[in-house]
C-alpha cells in the first residue's frame, strides 16, 4: 500500500493523494469494489490518482477501459447490478458527455424505476475545474447538468480531507455518485493538511464554514471557495467582514448552512466557476429568494463565468472566470446596497 | 432485396470456428419441440389479447406488437439456463414470462416474470414488478435476472456485458441475452458494448431482430451491409444468422453463441431476419401500411412463425396430419383471430393474468416521490 503515512514523520498530504488513499483504502475494505476507466491501470491514470492500484488489487479489478465513456458508465451499471460498488473515473469531466445517456437515463433512474429493488453504489469521479489554461474541452464545470437529473448526489470537494472523507462516503452511499475533483487543487501545496490516520468519512450534505464573519455571505464550492477566501481577506482590510460557506455536495444540499449564515449577514454572494444561465449559483439564489427572502437586505449576486466555453490563453480565461477581484467589487456594491 | 424477410439464407450461416455435428435442436425431446410450440402460440396470443383488449377499451397506452417475431423470442430463450440473465425491449413484451417457463408456466420459483406480473405492468398497477413507475417493456427484476431498458436502443448491451464481467468475477456462469432491432445497431453504444465484451470475451449474446423497419426508416437507410452479422467480424466475434420465422432456427444460432460464450469465447451477434407485422407501436399502423410497399408487407408476412412451426412438427412426426384443422391462428391479424384459435391452455394462462391485473389496485400517487434515491428500509 502506498498511501500509509509513517507515524514518526506524519506530513501533510495533497489533494491527489487523499483521494487515492481513499480509494486504496475501500478497495481494502469492499473486495466487491471494482475500479474502471481509460488509462488507470497500467499507466495510474493521466493524473495518477489511481498510481499502483492495479499493481495492489489486480487488472481484474482495476480496468483499464478503452476509449468508450459510455461503456464505462454501462458497464459499471451492470457491475452494480451484480452486486459491485464501483468507481468509473472520466479522464476529465469534461468527457462525461460522451457516457451522459448511461448516467442520467441508465444510471440515475435505476432505483426509481424499480421502486427501490437495485440501488446503484456507483461513483463516476473526474478532474474538472478550469484556470489551468486547459481551454474548451479539458476545464468545464458541467455539475449542472447532472443536479438538473434526479437520482444523481453531485459532490465537489475544495480541501484533501473533504477529498478524502467525501469519497469515502460516495463509495458507501449505495446511490449514483457525481464527483467532481478540482485538478488545479491536485497538487497545490498551499492546500496540502494532515489527514487522520483512522478511517472517516463526511456525510453527504453538509456544508463547511471555512470563515467566519456578519457582513456578507460567499458561498462557493471548489476552487472558487479559495477565491472568495482571498476576497475576504481584502475585504477584511476595507472593513468588511465576509463569511464563507462550502457547500461541498450540491445535491444533496445543506440550505440550513446558508440559511444560518444570510440570517446573520443579511447579504449573499454565490460563486461558481460554471457558466450562469441554469448553473447553480442561480439554484441556490432561488432557494434563498423562495425560503430565507426576508433575512436579505440586499440583492443577491451570482459571479460565475461568463456564458461563453472556457477559451484557451491566460488573458482570455481569466476574463471568462470568477476572480478575486470580481468578488471584492461585487461585495463593496452589495454591502452599501 | 434484402428487406425481403423469412428469405435469410441460415447456410450463410455463421462465422463460428466450432460449429457441432449435431445442430442442437437434433437433442431437444418431442415434449421439448410441442412446448416451443405451444409457447410460439403463447406469445401470439398475448400479443393478439392486448391488441384486442385496447381496441375494446379496457387497455391504455402504446402497444408495441411482436406479431411475427414470436420465433425469436421463443428460440431464444428456451435454451437459457434458470440463472442465465436477458434484457428484452420494447417488441419483446412476451419474453418476460416466456424465460424460464419450461415445465409448469406457473411455478413461483421461475427465474422469470408471472404473467400475473407482466399484466399488472401493462395495466399500470402497483403489482408491476417496477410498481408502474415506467412503462411497457421498461421493467426487469434483478432477482430474477432480467435488465431493465430504458428508451435509448442498445443501452442494455454495456449493462449486459458490465455484469457478466462481474458475474465471472463472482464465479458465475452466466450468460445475457440482449435482445435489438437492426435499427439500434447504428449507435454509438452498440459499438462501444461489443467492442469491451469482445476484449473482455464476456458471455453476452446480442441477438439483432432485423424485422427491415425502424420506426419509419428502411434497413438500408441504417445499415450499409445487407446483413447486420457482418458487424461481427470488426470485433473478430462470431455473427449467426436464423431465419427469424423458424423458431427452431433461432434456437439452432442462440444455442451456438451461448455454448460459444459459456465456454469463456466470449460474445457473438445472433441476427434474426424477420418482418415487422404492424406499425412501429399501434399508434402508427395506418401509416405503416402507407409508408411500407404493400408487396412487402404481404411477402414479409407470407411465412408466420406458427406455420413455420407446425410444419416443421409435423415433417418430425410430432404432430399428425390433422394438426392444420387444430387452431386456426396461422396468418390472421389481431382482430381476426378468436379465442378458438389457440389452444386453451394458453387462453386460460392469460385469462388469469388479466384478472389480475384488472382488480390490482393503481399505486398510491404519493409513490412518485419515492426511490429517488435508495430508501433504507
Amino acid at each position: 500500500m502506498s498511501a500509509v503515512a509513517n507515524p514518526t514523520q506524519i506530513v501533510k498530504k495533497n489533494y491527489v493523494t487523499a483521494i487515492r488513499e481513499a480509494l486504496f483504502e475501500e478497495m481494502a475494505l469492499n473486495p466487491d469494489m471494482i475500479c474502471q476507466g481509460e488509462d488507470i491501470g497500467i499507466l495510474g491514470g493521466a493524473f495518477g490518482v489511481t498510481e499502483g492500484l492495479q499493481a495492489e488489487y489486480g487488472a481484474s479489478r482495476v480496468i483499464d477501459m478503452p476509449i468508450s465513456e459510455a461503456c464505462i458508465v454501462g458497464s459499471a451499471v451492470g457491475m452494480a447490478l451484480a452486486g459491485k460498488t464501483v468507481m468509473a473515473e472520466m479522464q476529465f469531466i469534461d468527457f462525461i458527455s460522451c457516457g451522459f445517456d448511461q448516467i442520467v437515463n441508465m444510471m440515475a433512474t435505476y432505483c426509481y424505476r424499480t421502486a427501490g429493488e437495485v440501488n446503484m453504489p456507483v461513483v463516476v469521479r473526474g478532474p474538472a475545474g478550469a484556470y489551468g489554461g486547459g481551454a474548451l474541452y479539458h476545464s468545464q464545470m458541467n455539475e449542472a447538468w447532472f443536479c438538473n437529473s434526479p437520482g444523481l448526489k453531485v459532490i465537489c470537494p475544495s480541501t484533501p480531507y473533504d477529498a478524502k472523507g467525501l469519497m469515502k462516503a460516495a463509495l458507501r452511499d449505495g446511490n449514483p455518485c457525481l464527483f467532481f475533483e478540482i485538478k488545479e487543487l491536485y497538487r497545490k501545496r498551499e492546500v496540502e493538511e494532515l489527514l487522520p490516520e483512522e478511517d472517516y468519512v463526511i456525510q453527504l450534505g453538509k456544508a463547511a464554514v471555512r470563515r467566519s464573519g456578519k457582513d456578507i455571505t460567499f458561498v462557493s464550492y471548489g476552487q472558487n471557495v479559495y477565491h472568495c477566501l482571498q476576497a475576504a481577506d481584502e475585504l477584511a482590510k476595507l472593513g468588511v467582514d465576509a463569511e464563507v460557506i462550502d457547500i461541498r455536495t450540491l445535491v444533496p444540499l445543506d440550505e440550513d448552512t446558508i440559511f444560518t449564515s444570510i440570517a446573520k449577514t443579511s447579504r449573499l454572494i454565490v460563486v461558481n466557476e460554471a457558466p450562469m444561465t441554469c448553473g447553480f449559483a442561480g439554484e441556490i439564489i432561488a432557494r434563498v429568494s423562495e425560503k430565507a427572502f426576508e433575512y436579505l437586505d440586499a440583492a443577491p449576486v451570482r459571479i460565475t463565468r461568463l456564458d461563453t466555453p472556457v477559451p484557451w490563453v491566460k488573458p482570455l480565461e481569466l476574463y471568462v472566470l470568477p476572480s478575486v477581484e470580481k468578488i471584492v467589487a461585487a461585495a463593496l456594491k452589495t454591502v452599501k446596497y | 432485396m434484402s428487406r425481403a424477410s423469412g428469405t435469410a439464407s441460415s447456410e450463410k450461416a455463421t462465422t463460428s470456428r466450432d460449429v457441432p455435428q449435431l445442430r442442437p435442436r437434433d437433442l431437444l425431446s418431442k415434449d421439448d419441440c410441442l412446448e416451443i410450440f405451444k409457447q410460439v402460440y403463447l406469445a401470439r396470443y398475448f400479443d393478439v389479447r392486448l391488441i384486442k383488449e385496447k381496441r375494446r377499451g379496457r387497455l391504455k397506452g402504446t402497444l408495441y406488437s411482436s406479431h411475427n417475431q414470436e420465433a425469436i423470442l421463443v428460440g431464444a430463450l428456451f435454451g437459457l439456463e434458470s440463472n442465465d440473465w436477458i434484457s428484452p425491449i420494447h417488441r419483446d413484451m412476451p419474453a418476460f414470462f416466456l424465460k424460464d417457463i419450461k415445465g409448469d408456466w406457473r411455478r413461483p420459483d421461475r427465474f422469470g416474470m408471472s404473467i400475473n406480473e407482466v399484466c399488472a405492468q401493462v395495466w399500470g398497477k402497483a403489482d408491476s414488478p417496477g410498481r408502474a413507475r415506467d412503462n411497457w417493456s421498461h421493467i426487469g427484476s434483478r432477482s430474477k435476472h432480467i435488465i431493465h431498458s430504458t428508451s435509448m436502443l442498445a443501452g442494455t448491451i454495456p449493462v449486459a456485458a458490465g455484469l457478466m464481467y462481474a458475474d465471472r468475477l463472482n464465479g458465475g456462469n452466466a450468460v445475457c441475452v440482449t435482445f435489438n432491432g437492426e435499427g439500434s445497431t447504428a449507435q454509438g453504444i452498440f459499438h462501444e458494448a461489443i467492442n469491451y465484451a469482445a476484449v473482455h470475451k464476456l458471455s453476452v449474446v446480442t441477438v439483432v431482430e432485423n424485422n427491415q423497419w425502424a420506426y419509419g426508416t428502411p434497413m438500408e437507410l441504417g445499415c450499409p451491409t445487407s446483413d447486420v452479422a457482418d458487424r461481427a467480424k470488426g470485433y473478430g466475434i462470431p455473427g449467426f444468422i436464423a431465419d427469424g420465422q423458424d423458431v427452431f432456427d433461432v434456437y439452432d444460432k442462440v444455442m451456438m453463441a451461448v455454448e460459444h460464450a459459456r465456454k469463456g469465447n466470449g460474445p457473438s451477434i445472433v441476427e434474426c431476419k424477420t418482418f415487422r407485422a404492424y406499425g412501429h407501436g399501434d399508434h402508427d399502423d395506418d401509416r405503416a401500411n402507407k409508408y411500407r410497399p404493400q408487396e412487402e408487407i404481404v411477402k414479409g408476412r407470407q411465412r408466420d412463425p406458427i406455420g413455420v412451426c407446425r410444419r416443421t412438427l409435423m415433417a418430425l412426426g410430432y404432430l399428425g396430419d390433422d394438426a392444420a384443422e387444430l387452431y386456426h391462428a396461422e396468418g390472421k391479424n389481431a382482430t381476426e383471430a378468436t379465442n378458438e384459435d389457440f389452444p386453451p391452455e394458453v387462453v386460460d394462462f392469460l385469462n388469469e393474468g388479466i384478472e389480475f391485473a384488472l382488480q390490482s389496485p393503481l399505486p398510491a400517487a404519493e409513490e412518485a416521490g419515492r426511490w429517488v434515491f435508495k430508501e433504507d428500509n
